[in-house]
């Protein structure tokens, strides 16, 4: 069963290369290359005074650095090549490397790209375009996403970032500044998460599939070029060992960009199905089995500024940021949870920076961030999480 | 399941509808495109780079992958390659030209073509907005920032996107004469 998508979509695209052979790059007398590396980098100080461990320790002050090399390989002119690996060390110092994506492009046509391997999924835009931190303006991730800095005591509720499988992209134009974009992908989806608490989805792709459901997804989006782009995405896979329990989420974001500002935002929801059972009321027998949605909800939006709109030279590299996140993950209000990871947790996040530009994609950031948490017996509950970031940041 | 294997036929036939012939690269305004096209795209995630940061081999290779993240289509792309090619010399660091003396005089209107500078700046109310406006950039600014913004366009400003491109000192002075206009 798992393997009917996949088949329809390679059958799709044998048969799609059957059709059209339209190539953009045909006759190109342009100066062809093999390879290239591009990638980005950063090296980032995070003081965090007030945090402390589960055992109430202090967490030290901490250096981190990253270094994301993409490697690029045209095959051909219609096929294209890529991988990201991460190399990073963490606050015990040690190094930890991952494979980001590692995939093949097919340039079917003008409008028209098959991806497949492991990649970047398309939901939403931050995870997909938008997380490098040399185009990440600020220098924590906004409170959906969890991971690479700023967790803390909200950890994010989303990591649908990168998958093994398949995806269609096409392209519509509509006259000369409107646009449609639209994804769909089938991976291997996500696993049940070790242990025994609920709402225990993994979404990272470490290992292969646990179960004889793929996910399936995409993503449609409206651009008015240059300045608006809006879009729509949802995520739905069968997560438990057994292949009964679903996990589904959805995505809208938005992206405007001026002359010399820009808003971004995204409003996220998902939705775990998940089983448990009520104590017995006679002690050795079993109680009521339940399914119950474990729902978990978050929105940011992100303002940019460029002081070079002030018209002084000495302005120009200056650019202000400002984010503002909220989650909250919660069951659906009919039972209570005696767990403390990610359950019944709301909260909120407020980011304000300042950012250097030494190059156009290299940027030293200067950023303050407050958390709080809005209900108390959650995980880490009371505790101040303010930090400050600097933050060097690259591309090349 | 069913949605998946409904979608494939519907993403089929989609696709197919939109099959056209590539534009060929002796196509005159193919570098004016790839300016627009640049300008309305690099930004919508991230600074737009400039050009000398990658060899024209480079970006050939570069420009699939950015094609794939900003759902460019081929012709796009490739236009986007053309612009980018043109502000290079075969010197990846762009040093500026020195074309030879009998080559044939450009107006300044036909660099400001050549070069793609309405991809980025609005001139007589066409053009990208990537850039400033351009109409009043000589009274605004002066004669001698423009000349230096031509000449070295970081200058004043070490973000700036704009291209090195490899100007003659005739066509500095030529550009700068459209622009008073």
């Amino acid at each position: 069963m798992k393997q009917v998508p996949l088949y329809s979509a390679v059958a799709a695209v044998v048969l799609l290369s059957t059709m059209t052979t339209a190539n953009a790059q045909e006759d190109s007398s342009l100066d062809i290359g093999r390879l290239a590396l591009a990638g980005y980098g950063d090296v980032t100080y995070i003081s965090q005074p007030n945090m402390k461990d589960e055992e109430g320790n202090d967490i030290q002050n901490n250096v981190v650095a990253r270094f994301v090399p993409i490697f690029l390989f045209q095959l051909s002119e219609k096929i294209h090549i890529e991988a990201e690996l991460e190399f990073s060390t963490n606050s015990e110092g040690e190094t930890e490397t991952e494979l980001e994506y590692a995939n093949m492009h097919y340039f079917f046509n003008d409008n028209t790209i098959i991806t497949a391997g492991k990649f970047l999924l398309p939901f939403g835009q931050f995870g997909a375009n938008l997380h490098p931190s040399w185009i990440n303006k600020a220098a924590s991730n906004p409170g959906l996403y969890g991971g690479h800095g700023g967790n803390g005591s909200l950890g994010g509720i989303t990591s649908i970032m990168g998958d093994t499988g398949i995806n269609i992209a096409n392209t519509w134009t509509l006259g000369d500044a409107g646009r449609i974009f639209t994804d769909f992908y089938t991976v291997s989806g996500p696993r049940q998460e070790a242990g025994d608490h609920g709402g225990g989805v993994e979404m990272e792709a470490k290992k292969g599939d646990n179960n004889d459901s793929m996910a399936f997804g995409g993503r449609v989006a409206y651009a008015f070029l240059p300045e608006w782009e809006i879009g729509v995405s949802y995520y739905s896979g069968d997560y438990s060992d057994d292949g009964d329990l679903n996990y589904s989420a959805y995505n809208i974001d938005f992206n405007w960009v001026g002359s010399y500002a820009s808003v971004r935002g995204e409003i996220f929801g998902s939705t775990a199905e998940t089983e448990g059972e009520t104590e017995a009321e006679v002690e050795g027998e079993h109680g009521e089995e339940w399914v119950k949605d474990f729902d978990k909800n978050g929105w940011y939006i992100q303002g940019t500024w460029q002081a070079r709109q002030l018209g002084k030279a000495w302005l120009n590299p200056i650019e202000l940021v400002v984010r503002y996140s909220d989650i909250e993950s919660d069951f659906d209000g009919s039972i209570g949870h005696d767990f403390e990871e990610d359950a019944g947790k709301m909260g909120s996040r407020i980011y304000y920076g300042i950012n250097y530009w030494l190059e156009p994609s290299a940027v030293l950031k200067l950023g303050a961030e407050s958390t709080s948490i809005d209900n108390e017996g959650a995980g880490h509950g009371g505790i101040v999480d303010d930090r400050v970031f600097l933050q060097l940041a690259f591309g090349f | 399941m069913k949605l998946v294997k409904l979608l494939l036929p519907l993403i089929t036939l989609t696709i197919s509808a939109f099959s056209v012939p590539a534009q060929h690269l002796s196509d005159a305004s193919l570098v004016a495109k790839g300016a627009k096209v640049y300008g309305e795209n690099c930004a919508r995630c991230h600074n737009a780079r400039p050009a000398e940061e990658y060899s024209k081999k480079e970006w050939s290779v570069v420009i699939p992958h950015m094609r794939a993240k900003a759902h460019m289509t081929g012709k796009e792309s490739l236009a986007v390659e053309a612009f980018l090619a043109s502000t290079l010399t075969a010197d990846v660091r762009n040093t500026p030209s020195h074309e030879s003396a009998d080559a044939p005089k450009r107006t300044g209107a036909e660099l400001v073509t050549q070069f793609g500078c309405q991809g980025c700046h609005q001139l007589k109310g066409e053009g990208g907005t990537l850039g400033p406006v351009l109409d009043d950039v000589i009274s605004d600014k002066g004669e001698a920032f423009v000349l230096q913004k031509l000449i070295d366009p970081k200058f004043n400003n070490a973000a700036s996107a704009m291209p090195k491109y490899p100007m003659t000192k005739e066509d500095i002075a030529a550009i700068i004469e459209f622009l008073k206009q």
